[in-house]
This record gives C-alpha cells, sequence and structure tokens, in this order.
C-alpha cells in the first residue's frame, strides 16, 4: 500500500477489480482521518441546529 | 472517472417521499397509521419526507439532466443518490415494515410464557430488519448503479452518531462506566490480540496476515484492520481476509447476542458491556444494542463506550504490532523494513471520531443543551412545579400515616421534608424516596403518591430528546447501509485460516466478556 493513510482495498477486489478511485469499498473518503472530520463537522452541525431551533 | 448517473431514481424517490408527506399530513393514511399505531410517528413521518423529498427532488433533477464532469462537484453530489437510497429504505423499515411485523407478531399471540410474542423473542426490530433487507438488497437484487456510489456513506452516518451520543451522557455514568470499560476492554483486547498473535505463530501464518487479523479481532474490527495494515505491511487479500472473518463473525453475533441476551434476562447495562467487549466490529455493536433495546438507548450507550475504550486502545495495538512485527521480520532475516516511529504512528491513528465524542460530552456538561446534572436526559427542577402536581391532602394523609413504618433516619426526614413542602426537594431526597418505592416498605397508594411527587420534579430536556431522535436516524441510516456491504462474496473471502484463527478467537471473547460480565456487572450506573 503506497499511502498509508489509504483504505485502497476493496473487498470485490478479486472478483471485478476496483472499482472506485477514491475511497474504498466502505468509504467514499480517502482515510479515516477525513471521515472522522467529515462526522465531526456534522455532528456539530447538527448540534447547533438542534441548539437553535429547538432550545429548552 | 464520472460518478453520477443519469437516472430519473432520485427524482422519483423525491416525488415519493413528497407524496408520502402530503398523504400523512392530510390523514389519506390514516386507516393504515391506526392498524400499525404510528400515531406518535405521524409529525415525524410529514417532516422527514418533505424535507428529505425536497432534497432529493432537487438533486435528482440535477443528476438526471445536468451534464456531469469528473470533480468534487460529481464526486461528492453523485453520493447524494446512494445516502437517499439508504434513507429511503430504513424509511420503509422504520415507519411501515417494522411495525407490520410487531403487529402480525402479536395477532399471533405469545410463544413463550411470560406475553413473549416471536418478534421479542427474535429482536425482530427497525434495526434487525433494516440490516437483513440491505442484505437481501444487495445480494439478490443487487444495488442500483445509480446508487452504488451513495451507499459508502453509510459508516460516516455511523460515526456521526457515535459523536452525537457524547451529548447524552452525564458525568456520573460516564465516570462509572470509563471504570468498568477501561479494565475490562484492556484484559480483553490485549488478551485477544496477543491469543491471535500466539496461534498464528503456532499455526505458521505469515507475520503481516497475524498482525492485521489480531487487531481487526482484538480492537475494533474493520477499521482497526485497516489502520494496522500498514505497519505490518499487510497485502490487500490478507486485509480482505480479515474483513471477511469479521464480517462473517460480526454478523452472527449481532443476531445471536440480543437472543441470548434475552433468553439470560440481561439487564441494559450488562448487555451493553458484553456487546461493546464481545463483538469485533465497531458498526455491530450499535446494531446489537439497539436490536436488543430498540425503543430507547441505554443500552445503546453503555456498549458505545465501551466501543469507544477499545478504539481508544487502537494507536497502543499499532504501536505494539508494529514493534511485533519489525522484531519477528527482523529475526526472520528480512532487510526492507522501516523504522517505527513512535509518536508518528500514535498520532496518525488516533481516531478523531473519539476526540469529537469527547468533546460533545465535554460540551453537553456545561449545560448548554441541558442542565449539567442531567441523568439519562432527564433533570431535577422543583421551582415550577403546578399547583395540580404538588401533592393532595388525601396523599399528604396517607404519607403521614404510612410513614410510621420507616425504620431509617434519613428516610423518615426525606418523607418528612415531602409532606411539609408537597413536592421534592432535592436529588438526594429523591435518591431516598425512590429506594423506599423500591423496597415496597409502605402501602401502593403511598408508593403512588412519591412516585408522583418524584414525576413532578424531573423534566426532559427537549434539546435532549431532539439529540435522541436524530441517533435514532443517524444508526438507522448507517446500519441499514451497512447490511447493504455485506455480500456473500465479501464473506467467502474468509475462507481457510484466518476464519479458523479469527473464529476462535472470537467465539472465546465473546463466551468469556459473557461470563465477566454476567458475574461482575451489576445493572446499576
Amino acid at each position: 500500500m503506497a499511502d498509508p493513510n489509504s483504505q485502497n482495498i476493496d473487498l470485490r477486489t478479486t472478483e471485478n477489480g476496483f472499482k472506485y478511485h477514491r475511497g474504498s469499498a466502505l468509504s467514499i473518503f480517502k482515510s479515516d482521518r477525513r471521515e472522522d472530520i467529515v462526522a465531526l463537522i456534522c455532528a456539530l452541525a447538527i448540534a447547533l441546529g438542534v441548539y437553535l431551533f429547538i432550545g429548552n | 472517472m464520472v460518478y453520477t448517473r443519469k437516472s430519473p431514481a432520485l427524482t422519483i424517490i423525491g416525488l415519493i417521499l413528497l407524496a408520502h408527506s402530503y398523504l400523512v399530513k392530510n390523514g389519506q393514511l390514516e386507516a393504515v397509521v391506526k392498524y400499525l399505531s404510528l400515531t406518535r410517528a405521524v409529525g415525524e413521518m410529514t417532516q422527514l419526507s418533505l424535507i428529505f423529498g425536497g432534497i432529493a427532488l432537487v438533486v435528482g433533477l440535477w443528476h438526471w439532466f445536468a451534464d456531469h464532469k469528473e470533480g468534487d462537484l460529481d464526486y461528492y453530489l453523485g453520493s447524494v443518490a446512494g445516502g437517499i437510497f439508504i434513507l429511503f429504505v430504513a424509511m420503509i423499515v422504520k415507519w411501515y415494515f417494522d411495525p407490520l411485523v410487531a403487529q402480525l407478531s402479536r395477532e399471533i399471540g405469545p410463544v413463550i410464557p411470560g406475553r413473549r410474542f416471536i418478534h421479542d423473542v427474535f429482536g425482530l426490530n427497525y434495526v434487525v430488519l433494516g440490516i437483513v433487507l440491505g442484505m437481501v438488497i444487495v445480494n439478490v437484487f443487487k444495488i442500483p448503479e445509480w446508487a452504488q456510489h451513495g451507499v459508502r456513506l453509510s459508516r460516516l452516518g455511523l460515526k456521526t452518531g457515535v459523536i452525537l451520543l457524547g451529548t447524552l451522557y452525564s458525568f456520573r455514568e460516564l465516570v462509572h462506566l470509563g471504570q468498568l470499560s477501561v479494565v475490562m476492554i484492556g484484559v480483553f483486547v490485549l488478551g485477544s490480540v496477543w491469543l491471535v498473535l500466539l496461534i498464528g505463530a503456532r499455526r505458521k501464518i505469515p507475520n503481516s496476515m497475524g498482525g492485521v487479523l489480531s487487531a481487526g479481532v482484538g480492537v475494533c474490527g474493520v477499521s482497526a484492520a485497516v489502520a494496522a495494515a500498514p505497519v505490518v505491511q499487510a497485502k490487500s487479500e490478507e486485509i480482505a481476509y480479515t474483513i471477511g472473518t469479521i464480517l462473517v463473525f460480526g454478523v452472527i453475533c449481532m443476531f445471536l447476542f440480543p437472543v441470548v441476551g434475552h433468553l439470560l434476562g440481561m439487564g441494559y447495562v450488562q448487555f451493553g458491556a458484553w456487546a461493546g467487549t464481545g463483538i469485533l466490529n465497531s458498526a455491530q455493536v450499535a446494531g446489537a444494542a439497539l436490536a436488543f433495546q430498540p425503543n430507547g438507548i441505554e443500552t445503546l450507550k453503555v456498549a458505545e463506550i465501551f466501543n469507544i475504550t477499545r478504539v481508544l486502545f487502537l494507536p497502543i495495538i499499532v504501536l505494539w504490532l508494529a514493534v511485533w512485527y519489525v522484531k519477528r521480520e527482523t529475526e526472520a532475516g528480512a532487510t526492507n523494513l522501516v523504522q517505527v516511529d513512535t509518536g508518528k504512528v500514535i498520532i496518525e491513528k488516533f481516531p478523531v471520531f473519539v476526540l469529537g465524542f469527547i468533546a460533545m460530552f465535554l460540551l453537553s456538561s456545561t449545560g448548554v443543551f441541558a442542565p449539567a446534572q442531567h441523568y439519562q436526559g432527564r433533570y431535577f427542577d422543583n421551582t415550577n412545579v403546578s399547583g395540580s402536581r404538588l401533592l393532595n391532602d388525601a396523599e399528604l394523609t396517607t404519607l403521614r400515616t404510612e410513614s410510621a413504618k420507616l425504620q431509617r433516619d434519613d428516610q423518615k426526614a426525606a418523607l418528612g421534608r415531602l409532606i411539609d413542602n408537597k413536592k421534592v426537594m432535592s436529588i438526594a431526597d429523591s435518591d431516598v424516596l425512590r429506594g423506599i418505592v423500591s423496597a415496597r416498605t409502605l402501602a401502593g397508594p403511598a408508593n403512588a403518591a412519591i412516585t408522583k411527587a418524584n414525576g413532578a420534579v424531573f423534566h426532559t430536556a427537549k434539546m435532549i430528546a431532539a439529540f435522541r431522535d436524530w441517533l435514532t436516524w443517524l444508526f438507522a441510516f448507517g446500519l441499514t447501509g451497512l447490511g447493504m456491504q455485506i455480500t456473500i462474496a465479501a464473506m467467502r473471502q474468509a475462507g481457510g485460516e484466518p476464519l479458523v484463527i479469527g473464529s476462535a478467537v472470537g467465539v472465546a471473547k465473546a463466551v468469556l466478556s459473557l461470563i465477566v460480565v454476567v458475574m461482575l456487572v451489576r445493572e446499576t450506573i
């Protein structure tokens, strides 16, 4: 694996060859780290939305 | 490569959702809503269908009619089709399929003593049904080509859910569960990794195979295997074998654990601790916890604390494997090995979403979403108790008469303050009074009065309730999408040594953790 952060694996590699040139069979993101950061941004956006629109 | 498909499918899903929203709002589906007992979900069905129907319609029209060129816009907006496809399936399951199965199960009647129905015994709820339907779609019908790219968004949904879960913990819960989980997870993670490496060496599998398998089986499944792969120089097929093993074992555990948990009468804390320790893959921990308790998230909270604890072990395990691999290969005479940079490994492999979970917990602890002393989303406030919720004269008379039965001074004092003020005066008093009710020292009417008084001073935080709803949907989305990624072809790749070693260690871990949990974990937080 050339890039140590890459998830350049595909469960279907042996059957069909690589299907995606970015991400992996499990994620559209290049690395776990990038997916984590996007998840964090999504969670913060939801939390902000709940805070602004629901309130106590 | 262009990812967006010129297909009317997403537009059609958008129109179906918008029509669904209209029909539910205007009562045209009232007979179905009544039959499936969906009255409480009507608001959610109307709003979510409207919002996501609108998104699907707009993006769908773009997919259908625009000219697509390779690039970020095509890559990320092209994934919306798959995301909406997962959500659409999850909505069908949660709103219609799950209630229909429950209704039919109730019509058949109880199958075992204690009024347990088929869907209770087998845990047939929206989580299990969503995963099963996802597996059926991918293996029998195949994921439609226009949705394949976006189906890979499911893990993002699960990670977002885990981060948001941080808002629901109180400090008290986290301290208790944290201590428990560190001890249990520490023993089982380190033990599993060691056992896989030992058996792998005995059975003479390549060091790279043993290394990646030990991380997958010992820590948190697929992510751990992927994280450890570079440091043990694992080949793609070795990673695929490991993932296949984890998927085979994880799928079996996900369906089996809740059934065993119910049969053994396990509580939420016990089952959460067991699932968080014994199930190999993170995603399937959430699946099993929600399958065990579909209408609440107490089990999920416990399971995820255990899961997060083991994810925190990932950098340590990766470091261990790096050192182990270099040592083993050097002994075998290898010369092309890369030196291990300890600090770099820890920084590179540290899971950021766990930091997100902790950050969300700290944010919640400031009291921004609910009073900081909230417990499971409920908080104490006796300042604005309405007249009707104060104890009335008849209830006070009952309590005065019954108070003579109490022996303990703290119980007498707490009950005295309740009688004097007609309401519960503190959290400490509330705890003591709940203890009186649990012990059934007093007569039924007196217990009912105390329960009423306790109910009047505890309030559910609206924002915490909103987070619970978000979590339910994020996990429904993530787990239905997970089902769509479990292919028979992927599971077949597990064959041979990795499956034997992984399964042997997995079974040992599941059984030993069950014994430890049943013996040592108490049903209290």
